[in-house]
């Protein structure tokens, strides 16, 4: 039984971190399992930036005329991965390998197309996704591509993400997918989120907005997901590989991202109510995951702080009353 | 005497501006501006970035193409990133319409 565990980075540094707990975790305990493992990594951008020594083992791949991004990548491991492909997002770590592989018993039936290790939304995704090579070979290229339905009813066409449409189709042609509940993939699986898209929308915008950026990052929430999420793995790279993360061309530690203090800075302008209380839960939900995968590494990591104590407790605060009002009228309701 | 150009003055879209869900025509030139999520209908789109949104009708003459949908107009040059075409479907980094 083949496996091909699949994976595209843009950054050398994330895709360092990534590639420690696959080599260490991931790929031995599918082999353990059966598999004959390969690892293959997809350099999005400046595959020369990737030191070879940081990926022993895995084979190195960058764009060409016939795969000219991480989309077109994903699509060319499906006829060349073998038995089955393991796609992993740059930012998700699936530090919990025996747990990981032992999805693998599933594919007993013969119907099973996928696992879904990680779903984030209403469509199992490519974010760690254990794919059935032989059920995504019968569909149509490009298998894993994004779309849009629906142009014509724009702003309302759907945008479907990358794998969700090869989902869909595979479930009405009778395939079955099975996907993992948060709940339960939870313990096992660190997941950051954009931290590879503030870094190359920083790369583009910033030389065009300069200081404005750090306001974008504020107001978009992806953007402060993305750049609190590179604070955590930058004080993480840095507590397991005593180096610097998501530097920019000044050489400054996550610059090419969002600094603590830059962030400090914009989430100050942030003011009090759903927005803040919204990146106060979100930020919560990535300072487990960096836990959970700095007690798998056995670190320990300080993390700078980038909303005052005062006013995150009073999100908290905000929230629980809104909560407790939120019960008493469902309550008074139905009385 | 040479004859009198009514037609007013372009609207142009400089370095250091940047655009949210907003829609632009064809009296717009863009010379360095950011557009988030806005539709381009007619203009010529010089340099700057375009990201999100959808190209309508105009002219792509430089700047960067990045995750928003085409449905028409002309490419004369400037760098695709990615996005989509008038069917919907994905179009990878350099195959711009």
């Amino acid at each position: 039984m083949k496996l091909t565990i699949a994976s595209a980075h843009r950054y050398p540094d994330l895709a360092r971190l990534w590639y420690r707990t696959v080599a260490r975790d991931v790929a031995p305990a599918f082999r353990r399992a059966g598999a004959d493992v390969s690892v293959v990594l997809f350099r999005d951008a400046d595959p020369q930036s990737f030191p070879r020594a940081w990926f022993e083992g895995a084979l190195l791949e960058a764009p060409s005329r016939a795969c000219r991004d991480f989309i077109e990548f994903y699509d060319a491991v499906l006829p060349a991965g073998g038995d089955f492909v393991l796609f992993v997002d740059a930012d998700v770590f699936l530090f919990d390998g025996a747990w990981a592989a032992s999805h693998l018993a599933l594919f007993a039936d013969p119907a099973l197309a996928a696992v879904s290790l990680l779903s984030r939304t209403d469509q199992p995704g490519v974010f760690a996704l254990l794919a059935r090579a032989a059920a995504y070979r019968t569909l149509p290229a490009p298998v894993l591509a994004p779309c849009y339905e629906g142009l014509a009813d724009w702003p309302n066409a759907v945008n479907r993400q990358p794998g969700d449409r090869a989902a869909i189709a595979l479930r009405a042609a009778g395939w079955r997918i099975a996907e993992t509940s948060a709940r339960d993939a939870t313990p096992h699986v660190a997941d950051f989120h954009a931290t590879t898209a503030i870094r190359a929308t920083k790369e583009r915008l910033g030389p065009l907005l300069g200081g404005r950026f750090d306001a974008l990052v504020a107001e978009k929430l992806y953007l402060s997901m993305g750049a609190y999420d590179n604070l955590l793995l930058g004080c993480l790279y840095r507590a397991v590989f005593g180096e610097p993360f998501a530097a920019g061309p000044d050489g400054v530690p996550l610059s090419g991202s969002a600094t603590a203090a830059a962030l400090r800075s914009a989430f100050a302008g942030i003011p009090s109510g759903e927005a803040l209380s919204r990146l106060v839960g979100v930020l919560r939900r990535s300072r487990r995951a960096l836990g959970r995968l700095a007690a798998h590494e056995g670190v320990r990591v300080d993390v700078p702080r980038v909303v005052p104590a005062g006013r995150a407790a009073a999100v908290r605060l905000e929230d629980a009353a809104r909560r407790l009002l939120h019960r008493r009228r469902e309550a008074s309701g139905s009385a | 005497m040479p004859p009198r150009d009514d037609r007013p003055a372009p609207r142009v879209l400089a370095s250091g501006e940047i655009h949210q869900k907003e829609r632009f025509g064809a009296d717009t030139v863009n010379r360095g501006a950011v557009l988030l999520e806005c539709t381009w209908d007619g203009g010529t789109f010089e340099s700057g970035m375009m990201l999100g949104g959808l190209f309508r009708s105009g002219t792509f003459v430089g700047g960067v193409f990045w995750g928003g949908v085409w449905l028409g107009g002309t490419w004369a040059g400037g760098t695709w990133e990615h996005g989509f075409g008038p069917d919907g479907r994905y179009r990878p980094r350099t195959a711009h319409p």
